[in-house]
């Protein structure tokens, strides 16, 4: 691929020298040669007579000393990133020769997106000193479709199979440098507030799962679970500059008369049980305020009169809300995971209008419940003198609880049991399962596979046949090559069956050829006796 | 979700380089292509160095390709790994019969048996040995197991039948041959041996 627009890549490298060779080599082999590789050295084993020993223009070294961290490393290198769009790849990682055209294709004439990805090979394999990895397996572990409501919760898009443009960076922000885990996760979920992320069912590249110790820093640094939370609720509560075109807004009003021991575990509850990205509003007399000792981001102090009733303070707290999502929450009510959230997917994929959703533990003394700005705003206009709950229903705003397939993560509860039925030996419950989940929702390749691996521990080959070819006339992988000629073994196909196992083989070696499968075979073999 | 907890890694996932390769071997070894089923087993031992499946297989390569000291030695190798390996046994014991030592084969033959009384292989094996050796009495034995669990099965039922009919168990032989060609009425050789019995049960004289 001549031309094209520049893409600048990320590798940053530490104690990796062993591996980093392979890396670069994998990028300088892409197929899409406007490249700018920006290597940068972290600290630790010197690297220059590696990256020098490629000779290649393309490549820019940054030689630090010092270990500061990968996000630093990674700021260090956009500050001299020149592409239209970014890619990142680890020192022990590896791309294909098409991964980076793959990317460029998509997001230049397939989508709007400003982000895409593709999947990744999962590689278990056995590290040996002074010796090259000896590859176990490759799985497609996960190969899923953009969940924003995921994103938002946890990440699901591999930091190496990404590229995205690069002036996103300049809504998102940087990488934030006192992350020590979760780095991908803190910029894909900040670019999840400013575009979708397109998914190329393609695989792409590998990474490594060494199945002796790991080595990988962020392995080791989330073994320490106190660190590991600080990080996930710094990456939760940091959002990046407004506005946020791809996000619905919502502001949550802690609606209480009084402040107390309560309200204060109420506040901490919130902190730490809401991922949905949010602005809390404390309408609380100036007195009660001055009290409180918050260190909480995304605060909103509102003080109102002493003797304001609840609902007054709702009004004055709306007043002051421009998100097109409100959350009206009692001090007291229970505060688990999910708390808002589903209340608030009920909301964004709701269609009727006029309809808001109740926040579970919600009851007739402690109401609480999402509903649009718009339309609590035009009932407090028409009945200020009603309570909120009475001045929504008076304006025919119907608010009731989320119906089970409006809550957010059914797919994630499926895949859950499917996963459950699978460890219990249940392999037909988990495949049929399975089998449904790609026919309901997305992620219909993902789940194809998971459901031909289910119904081959079954004993069912046939149907596990079935499946795995329909997936590798699309996107084979070396698990679903292994399962169609297992059944084509079966039918006496051998020639059918060398033909995937070989493909297989050859993945395993080396470079996965991951164009579909066309029916038709080119060699024929016929049986000869000699088995024992 | 708990987003903490990493997947334990499950068995198939050690496996899988290991079972494409013992797979393909053993798909090249149907076909007769011995020097890929060759390659592949040996890269499968590597990846399973306690697994006796693919020394089995580079025996049965080696076997067919006349490399008996070879087929032994890696025969051999798979008995070490799991005495209990039927298809071991079986290699060792058609390495015997190569040789033409038929008592160690017959031996070898019935070990096997007696860890997979279904082994094709060794049955078959066993009732060529015991044709050799005109010692039928064991093999008949295994042929009626096998054929209990394996009705219609015509080739040990062809088998079967020439032992009894040996065997001076004319009746049975004729039974046996009348089945066999109930489900494959187009056999010649159990026509024609069906034949012979009955020419016996009439008096006449064996060819």
């Amino acid at each position: 691929m001549g031309g094209g627009p520049l893409v600048s890549v990320l590798l940053p490298t530490y104690n990796r020298r062993r591996y980093l060779p392979g890396a670069l080599a994998s990028v300088l082999a892409q197929t899409h040669r406007e490249l700018q590789v920006l290597v940068v050295r972290d600290g630790g084993e010197e690297v220059a007579d590696v990256v020098r020993s490629f000779h290649d223009p393309r490549v820019v070294f940054i030689d630090r000393k010092e270990n500061r961290g990968k996000p630093h490393s990674l700021n260090e290198a956009l500050s001299r990133a020149q592409g239209k769009y970014v890619a990142y790849l680890d020192d022990d990682d590896a791309w294909y020769p098409h991964h980076v055209e793959t990317l460029v294709r998509a997001l230049e004439t397939e989508t709007d997106c400003q982000v895409a990805y593709s999947d990744l090979y999962r590689v278990y394999c056995e590290t040996r000193p002074g010796s090259e990895r000896v590859v176990r397996s490759k799985y497609v572990e996960i190969s899923r479709d953009f969940d924003r409501f995921l994103m938002l919760y946890f990440n699901h898009v591999l930091h190496v199979s990404l590229m995205h443009r690069r002036d996103l960076l300049d809504k998102t922000g940087p990488y934030t440098e006192s992350l020590n885990i979760l780095i991908d996760w803190d910029i894909t979920r900040r670019l999840a507030f400013f575009s979708d992320f397109h998914h190329s069912l393609t695989i792409t590249g590998e990474f490594y799962c060494p199945l002796n110790e790991s080595d990988r820093i962020s392995d080791v640094r989330r073994r320490d679970s106190e660190d590991y939370l600080r990080n996930v609720l710094a990456i939760r509560t940091t959002h990046p500059p407004r506005p946020w075109p791809k996000i619905g807004e919502l502001s949550i009003i802690l609606a209480t008369d009084h402040l107390d021991q309560q309200v204060g575990q109420t506040l901490m509850r919130i902190w730490r049980h809401t991922f949905y990205p949010y602005r809390l509003y404390l309408p609380l007399p100036a007195a009660d305020l001055s009290r409180l000792n918050i260190g909480m981001p995304n605060v909103v102090l509102v003080p109102v009169e002493p003797q304001s009733s609840v609902d007054e303070r709702v009004d004055v707290a709306l007043q002051r809300i421009e998100s097109g999502y409100v959350g009206i929450m009692p001090a007291g009510l229970p505060v688990e995971d999910m708390w808002i959230e589903d209340p608030m997917h009920a909301i964004l994929h709701n269609d009727k209008g006029r309809e808001g959703f109740l926040i579970e533990g919600a009851c007739n003394g402690r109401w609480g419940a999402v509903v649009s700005r718009a339309d609590l705003q035009w009932a407090r206009q028409a009945h200020p003198h009603l309570s909120v709950e009475a001045s929504l229903m008076a304006c025919g705003v119907r608010v009731r609880r989320p119906k089970p397939e409006e809550l957010a993560f059914q797919f994630d509860e499926l895949l859950r049991r499917g996963k459950l039925a699978s460890a219990d030996g249940d392999w037909l419950v988990a495949a049929r399962l399975f089998e449904q989940m790609g026919r309901q929702y997305r992620n219909e390749l993902w789940m194809k596979t998971m459901a031909a691996r289910a119904y081959c521990e079954a004993g069912q080959l046939e149907k596990a046949g079935h499946l795995s070819r329909e997936v590798n006339r699309v996107r084979p992988t070396i698990d679903t090559l292994l399962l169609e000629a297992k059944v084509c073994r079966q039918e006496r196909d051998f020639a059918g069956a060398i033909r995937l196992l070989s493909r297989a083989e050859q993945g395993l070696s080396g470079c996965m050829d991951s164009s579909p499968i066309r029916p038709g075979t080119t060699v024929q073999y016929s049986q000869t006796p000699g088995g024992v | 979700m708990d987003t903490t907890k990493g997947n334990e890694i499950e068995e198939h996932k050690l496996t899988q380089h290991y079972e494409v390769l013992r797979e393909l071997g053993d798909c090249y070894t149907t076909v007769g292509n011995y020097s890929q089923a060759h390659r592949c087993y040996e890269k499968a031992a590597a990846l399973g160095p306690d697994e006796p499946g693919p020394y089995v297989g580079l025996g049965v390569a080696a076997l067919q390709t006349g490399k008996l000291e070879d087929a032994e030695i890696a025969f051999r190798v798979a008995c070490r790994l799991d005495a209990r390996c039927a298809k071991a046994y079986a290699g060792l014991a058609m390495v015997a019969q190569q040789r033409g030592e038929y008592p160690q084969s017959f031996d070898l033959y019935m070990k096997s048996l007696e860890l997979d009384t279904n082994n094709i292989t060794a049955l078959l094996g066993l009732f060529q040995v015991s044709c050799e050796m005109g010692s039928f009495a064991k093999v008949i034995y295994y042929l009626q197991v096998y054929l209990e669990s394996h009705p219609g099965d015509i080739s040990v039922m062809f088998a079967l039948s020439a032992l009894y009919f040996r065997d001076g168990q004319t009746e049975q032989a004729r039974e046996m041959l009348q089945n066999l060609l109930a489900l494959e009425p187009t056999s010649q050789d159990a026509a024609d041996l069906l034949e012979e019995v009955e020419h016996t049960l009439a008096g006449g004289a064996r060819v």
